[in-house]
């Protein structure tokens, strides 16, 4: 027990030494959100033809506590969920869309927004 | 005159009614949505005014969320649950239901999480822990609260409280919508989602569940058909483990009814 206390702590720790704020671009991520065909599954609010219903809306994400139902949301959370969401979540019908870091960075900074 | 009037035949009517016992006191009728918002907007003002001159110490003090972990598994699990784990039965048809303590470490400030820790909420199940506990540890646990919303339910697993489902009732006849909706009230759903037609926190803890009747997937793993909603409600940690979502003993029948009312979201 105390042996996973400290082991998990030290998690903690590691995940405070991550980079804060994001450093994205909201505009062009909203953009972007619509290049890579992300409304073909979500509804996401700003984003045009973004009308899906094969995942969840993304109405107000930036305040879900969790993404994909088990990640805990940040900005640094959701960039790792957008480029690879199939390493968080075996099961999951999301796919992996070529996101390179950049844009998911962008793409977070706009899903950000979404209170 | 007129007007004295009226108010005092008002004041009788009401007051008749008020000895009548017509106002359905139970935790099984919910309440309408303008009196929660009455309710929980007065309950948000009188802790904000209260814990306003309360000064945070330091929350990051070596031991201190390990302390608070302790004290959470000991006295705040039972009702308020963690990641991955279901609050135990009693509390899940608590009204108002114990809220969902990752969303509200994300949305309230230190010292009124301090604060309601210490001298509970009237008309709920929150007890004051003052006379139970010394304030380290009630900075302890607040230290750790707030450090919930970041764990996923791995994380917390080493503390995870296992629970047996309630015993199966009979069923009868075929789903039912309109006892579904009822029957989302009994197990805290409204604590992690944002459900259209039901009155409670609504939290964003899961995914919202607006047209969740169209949806193509459940919680993004499972095809949407009745049979899978019904598995997803009893048992999201059997078809899930990584899942926030924890099994809350949902039986046979509450199920079939909550997905009927569910497949009503379009």
């Amino acid at each position: 027990m105390r042996l996973i206390c400290i082991a998990w702590c030290l998690a903690l720790a590691a995940c405070k030494a991550e980079q804060p704020a994001l450093a994205g671009d909201a505009e062009r991520g909203r953009l972007l959100l619509r290049q890579f065909g992300c409304g073909a599954c979500h509804r996401i609010p700003g984003v045009a033809d973004a009308q899906g219903n094969v995942g969840p809306p993304l109405d107000g994400v930036a305040k879900r506590v969790y993404l994909g139902g088990m990640l805990p949301n940040s900005p640094d959370a959701m960039v790792r969920w957008i480029r690879d969401p199939r390493r968080v979540d075996p099961q999951t019908a999301m796919p992996a869309l070529g996101v390179s870091e950049e844009h998911a960075r962008d793409m977070a900074a706009y899903l950000h927004t979404l209170k | 005159m007129k007007m004295i009037a009226a108010l005092s035949v008002a004041l009788a009517a009401a007051a008749t009614l008020f000895y009548a016992g017509v106002y359905d006191i139970s935790a099984t009728d919910q309440h309408l949505a303008p009196t929660y918002w009455l309710l929980d907007t007065g309950m948000k003002r009188s802790v904000r005014q209260r814990a306003a001159a309360i000064t945070v110490p330091d929350l990051a003090q070596p031991g201190q969320v390990q302390r608070g972990v302790a004290l959470y598994a000991q006295h705040c699990v039972q009702c308020h649950g963690a990641p991955g784990v279901a609050p135990e039965p009693f509390a899940l048809g608590m009204t108002p239901t114990p809220a969902n303590l990752a969303h509200t470490a994300r949305e309230w400030p230190a010292a009124e999480i301090f604060w309601v820790v210490k001298e509970g909420i009237k008309m709920t199940g929150m007890p004051a822990w003052r006379y139970r506990m010394s304030e380290e540890d009630l900075w302890a646990v607040v230290a750790f609260v707030r450090e919930l919303p970041k764990l996923s339910p791995e994380q917390y697993r080493s503390v995870k409280l296992t629970r047996q489902s309630a015993s199966e009732p009979t069923i009868g006849s075929a789903a039912h919508a309109g006892r579904g909706k009822r029957a989302i009230h009994q197990y805290a759903c409204v604590t992690c989602h944002q459900i259209p037609g039901i009155v409670g926190a609504n939290a964003p803890v899961g995914p919202p569940l607006h047209a969740v009747g169209t949806r193509a997937f459940i919680a993004g793993v499972l095809p949407n058909t009745t049979e899978n909603m019904v598995r997803w409600i009893r048992h999201p940690q059997a078809v899930n483990p990584r899942s926030a979502m924890p099994d809350l003993g949902v039986n046979e029948r509450d199920a079939q009814d909550i997905a009927a009312y569910l497949s009503t979201l379009k």
